[in-house]
């Protein structure tokens, strides 16, 4: 018997970090049956003994190398599971905003000056370069495209641009642009899902929840993590692409939505008055501390923080996400609409929440699968809409940030989910309709901007015809250490015990922060 | 007649099956001693209870001394069963002996502790024999000398093959390596039963000083002098360039295709990984020595310098790898004894506004920007006794007025100051002449004036002065250094 009061207290001083309350131990063991005890019992006896069995196989990697405890100790106030928490050691940026391009835009019209392949272009590809290789689309013996658009050189530091980005342009010396960045998911969903979970399976917390679990969030009246979506369609990733895994829900991203009521339902319903909504979410609160005093489980805490943030959030979400408070100059600097969903809108939604304090915000802007399945999927005609349409608002979101100096402790990043291939797609083995790039996971390029990133920089480098990495890879989970690192953290030390073992953003091959990026 | 004539041999007709295993056994050490080689899985199988069944004439034959003294000084009755006691002993060394040579010539064993131990057991199987026959001929009363004398020799022959066997499962070492100092001293210092370092192997050669130590610490208890399974030897360069029976274990240049660095890298569970049988494993780092070591020719004579130098194992990422801070909580602590018990009231009062920049410092990071109007002088006054530590802080769209400049001014570690959309003025920018480490000033959308700029010219470490929305004009007329800071 003692051992099960003792067992059960210690899964509630983890619930309850630095309490012990005996007391709540006896209530849990009261709302225990016999049957409940006798089963638990059986299995403790069992995992006892397999225990013994398999203590040689439990050494994680860093006790089987003797580098000391390899966990920092997330312990959230349960009663505010987004306060703020200090990051291991100075961070470099305090909040990121990240600008998913859904679809992968192709790095060979845009950042990956290519004069070989301009050469070759419309010759065979040669048949090195298909061995042994998977594509979604390509068949037979495509042939090389060169790129699209005319290439020049930028800037003080002469990185070549494209001519699709003029606005974004007169930032490339503060962007610090990786060409060297490789995955090995080729199809849409799993790779975004690698981009932003570290894993090509769903059920993985996201980048994001990683950063709010680790870190909490300074406006407590805003979610930490929020998720806006333009370009008419949710990533093929889906929702997972901002889900929490294994973490406690409450770390979630939180979706909104850019136009009308930012957050469905936030209001109470007419004639339902704000005190009278008060006193249903105190009565709801009590009974629901109550169940957690019960049975300890911490989502009962989530959902009690996500009924008071909803109350919060009433009036500083509506505030914070409406744009029609911004003055006309602003709106016009990033080529907003009123009233329509777009890419625009979000960036200048993401600065209003970046300065507002919120941690993580995740922009999503589908439709860059530039196939050349039809006129939206091309390279020469709904690629130059894709352009259009973020290159003006991400050169004025850069700019806005700039000019308040959050850029300095803002972490912008640009990038899709895998780059596209040097040949160009022959879908059904036919020369197609459109021009388009089939999907290549073996480079593609990123950009990072601010909080703690060398500007002006091009990192990498991939061969002549710009499709694989020759110098400096940069893994997807590189990617994501770096980050973690401006941010303040040990990407081995934030890991959350599941499944037995210590799950980590960057997963269990080994990852490195990639200091040549760093400012 | 027949009956004398007969009666020896019927006598001792149950011996006549020892002798003739016992002359089988050693027929077989004779013809077909252990060499090094594996053979079929039935000899191993029956080998494998070898260890077993060596167990039974041990105790048996230490049984024996001490029932036959029993007998003699406190009651007859201890002599009874000895004779049976050894027959029992004489046919369990009998059968381990054989069990013995099935694994030793099945198991790929060989050398000169195999050998010893060998020929221990087979002279304890028949001294103990030998014993049995004087034992059962004389007077269980009055033992004959000779019969006492070869007891004797068993029992010194059991103790030496037991230990030569010990040293062949479990290392020469077994028995002496975790010996207390004293004992130590007084038996002396042990003496080396393995001495490998040969010229050429020596200390300033690469193999010699990193690669041989490896294979002496997880290798050569099985793979050595006194036993080679599979016939590889790993205690000298040459045994090791030679190979074992199934040929060459090392292909200079080429790790990958190596048969040892194969096995020392296969998944533990794997039947061909090494160092088997819960044998020490080799970590890590030790594996990728000998990876690099094989890469580069797995010369012998290869100086460790030029195996350094060498290109591809230049640490090239050393230079820009980050280090991650190792957290000294006592340190943190104690550094934070002054401004814990004021950060945990002030954090009561305005929670999630202030709080410590890492878990490494004791240093404070301030954000009341998403308090906004909610946010005002007499808020800011609490931080107050905080204000030494401050290192950030961002008042952007609060409701602070000059009134709190007094408060600002006395956050002397400042790096970073956000005063965005408030309702401070040139007043509170004059004040911050003392902030000699502030690096980046937020006066965006503020009535702040180009008058205040000659504060900010005493602030040496000042990069960034963000005045867009200000009443500083864009061609304001300044010293250039100051110029270049203005961001609009």
């Amino acid at each position: 018997m003692s051992d099960a009061i003792s067992r059960i207290l210690a899964e509630l001083s983890k619930v309850l970090p630095g309490e012990t309350q005996p007391e709540r131990g006896f209530a849990l063991l009261e709302a225990q049956t016999r049957r409940h005890f006798l089963r638990s019992a059986t299995g403790g006896l069992g995992a006892m003994f397999l225990g013994t069995l398999a203590a040689p196989l439990a050494l994680s990697a860093e006790q089987a190398t003797g580098e000391g405890p390899a966990r920092i100790d997330i312990s959230h106030d349960p009663r505010s599971p987004l306060g703020v928490l200090p990051p291991q050691f100075a961070p470099r940026a305090k909040r990121v905003i990240y600008l998913h391009m859904a679809g992968a835009p192709s790095q060979l019209e845009l950042f990956e000056h290519k004069p070989e392949l301009t050469r070759f272009d419309g010759q065979d590809c040669p048949a090195s370069l298909l061995a042994g290789k998977r594509f979604a689309f390509l068949t037979g013996v495509p042939k090389l495209l060169g790129a699209q658009y005319p290439f020049h050189q930028a800037g003080q530091s002469g990185q070549w641009i494209s001519d699709r980005f003029p606005h974004l342009e007169r930032h490339i010396d503060g962007l610090c642009v990786i060409r060297s960045m490789r995955t090995d998911q080729f199809n849409h969903a799993p790779a975004q899902l690698l981009v932003q979970t570290g894993n090509p399976r769903i059920g993985y917390p996201s980048l994001g929840s990683w950063v709010v679990y680790g870190l909490g969030t300074e406006n407590q009246n805003l979610p930490g993590f929020i998720v806006l979506i333009s370009g008419g369609n949710t990533p093929d990733g889906g929702k997972q692409l901002w889900g929490t895994g294994f973490l406690p829900s409450v770390y979630q991203g939180v979706q909104c939505r850019s136009h009308g009521e930012p957050v469905l339902y936030l209001n109470p319903p007419p004639r339902v008055s704000a005190p009278e909504r008060r006193r249903v979410l105190d009565a709801t609160e009590e009974i629901n501390q109550q169940r957690f005093a019960e049975f300890g489980n911490p989502e009962t805490l989530t959902r009690i923080a996500q009924y008071e943030m909803s109350f919060r959030m009433q009036m500083d979400a509506t505030d914070a996400l409406d744009i029609r408070k911004e003055p006309d100059s602003v709106r016009t600097s990033y080529g907003c609409k009123l009233g329509e969903s777009s890419f625009a809108n979000n960036c200048l939604v993401a600065r209003r929440l970046a300065e507002r304090g919120v941690r993580f915000i995740q922009l999503y802007h589908w439709g860059w699968d530039s196939h050349g399945a039809s006129a939206r999927e091309s390279l020469n005609l709904g690629f130059v809409d894709r352009c259009r349409e973020v290159d003006q608002p991400i050169a004025a979101l850069l700019a806005d940030l700039k000019s308040r100096g959050l850029l300095e402790d803002t972490l912008i990043v640009w990038g899709g989910e895998f780059g596209r291939t040097s040949m160009r797609e022959n879908r059904g083995g036919q020369v197609m309709k459109f021009v388009g790039r089939d999907h290549n996971p073996g480079a593609f390029t990123l950009w990072m901007a601010g909080g703690g990133v060398k500007p002006g920089l091009a990192f990498g480098q991939t061969d002549e015809l710009g499709y694989e990495v020759v110098k400096d890879p940069v893994e997807v989970r590189d990617l994501h250490a770096t980050m973690l690192y401006l941010l303040g953290f040990d990407h081995r030390k934030l890991n959350y015990p599941f499944q037995g073992l210590e799950q980590k953003l960057t997963g269990v091959k080994p990852a490195r922060v990639v200091a040549e990026v760093l400012a | 007649m027949n009956t004398s004539l007969h009666s020896p041999l019927q006598r001792y007709r149950f011996a006549v099956v020892p002798v003739l295993l016992l002359l089988l056994v050693t027929a077989l050490l004779l013809l077909a001693p252990p060499d090094g080689i594996e053979r079929g899985p039935l000899l191993q199988f029956v080998g494998r209870f070898h260890p077993l069944a060596v167990h039974f004439p041990i105790a048996l034959l230490f049984i024996v001394p001490l029932f036959e003294i029993l007998g003699r000084k406190r009651n007859a009755a201890f002599l009874l069963p000895v004779n049976f006691l050894l027959m029992l002993a004489a046919g369990g060394a009998i059968l381990s002996a054989v069990l013995g040579w099935c694994l030793a010539r099945g198991g790929g064993y060989s050398g000169a502790l195999i050998r010893q131990h060998m020929w221990g057991g087979l002279l304890v199987a028949t001294a103990s024999l030998v014993c049995w026959w004087l034992r059962s001929r004389g007077e269980a009363a009055a033992p004959s000398r000779p019969y006492l004398a070869l007891l004797l020799l068993a029992i010194v022959l059991i103790s030496f093959t037991g230990y030569k066997g010990g040293q062949v499962a479990h290392g020469e070492t077994h028995l002496t390596e975790f010996l207390p100092p004293p004992l130590e001293r007084w038996l002396g210092p042990p003496t080396p039963l393995t001495s490998i370092s040969a010229v050429g192997e020596g200390p300033s050669t690469f193999y010699g000083a990193r690669i041989q130590p490896l294979f002496e610490g997880h290798c050569v208890t099985c793979h050595g002098q006194s036993k080679h399974k599979a016939g590889l030897r790993l205690d000298s360069y040459a045994g090791l360039m030679r190979g074992g029976k199934h040929g060459p274990v090392i292909k200079p240049g080429d790790s990958k295709s190596s048969e040892l660095f194969r096995r020392i890298t296969l998944p533990q569970s794997d039947d061909d990984f090494m160092p088997k049988d819960n044998k020490k494993l080799l970590s890590a780092s030790e594996v990728k020595l000998i990876e690099r070591w094989i890469a580069e020719g797995a010369s012998r004579t290869l100086s460790a310098e030029t195996l350094a130098a060498l290109p591809g194992n230049a640490p090239s990422q050393d230079a820009a790898a980050v280090t991650f801070p190792d957290i000294d909580p006592a340190a943190v602590v104690r550094e934070r004894t002054e401004v814990a018990p004021i950060l945990s009231r002030v954090q009561l009062r305005l929670p999630n506004i202030v709080e410590y920049e890492s878990r490494t410092s004791a240093d404070l990071m301030v954000n009341a920007s998403w308090r906004g109007s909610k946010f005002g002088d007499d808020e800011l006054a609490e931080l107050a006794a905080l204000s030494p530590s401050i290192v950030t802080a961002d008042f952007s769209g609060t409701a602070i007025t000059d009134r709190s400049a007094r408060v600002i001014a006395a956050m002397r570690k400042l790096r970073l100051l956000r005063l965005a959309h408030t309702a401070i003025t040139d007043s509170t920018i004059e004040g911050l002449g003392t902030l000699d480490q502030l690096e980046s000033l937020s006066v965006f959308d503020t009535r702040v004036t180009e008058s205040s700029l000659s504060v900010l010219t005493r602030l040496t470490n000042l990069r960034r002065v963000y005045a867009g929305g200000s009443k500083i004009p864009h061609d304001v007329a300044v010293p250039v250094q100051v110029r270049e800071k203005l961001v609009f």
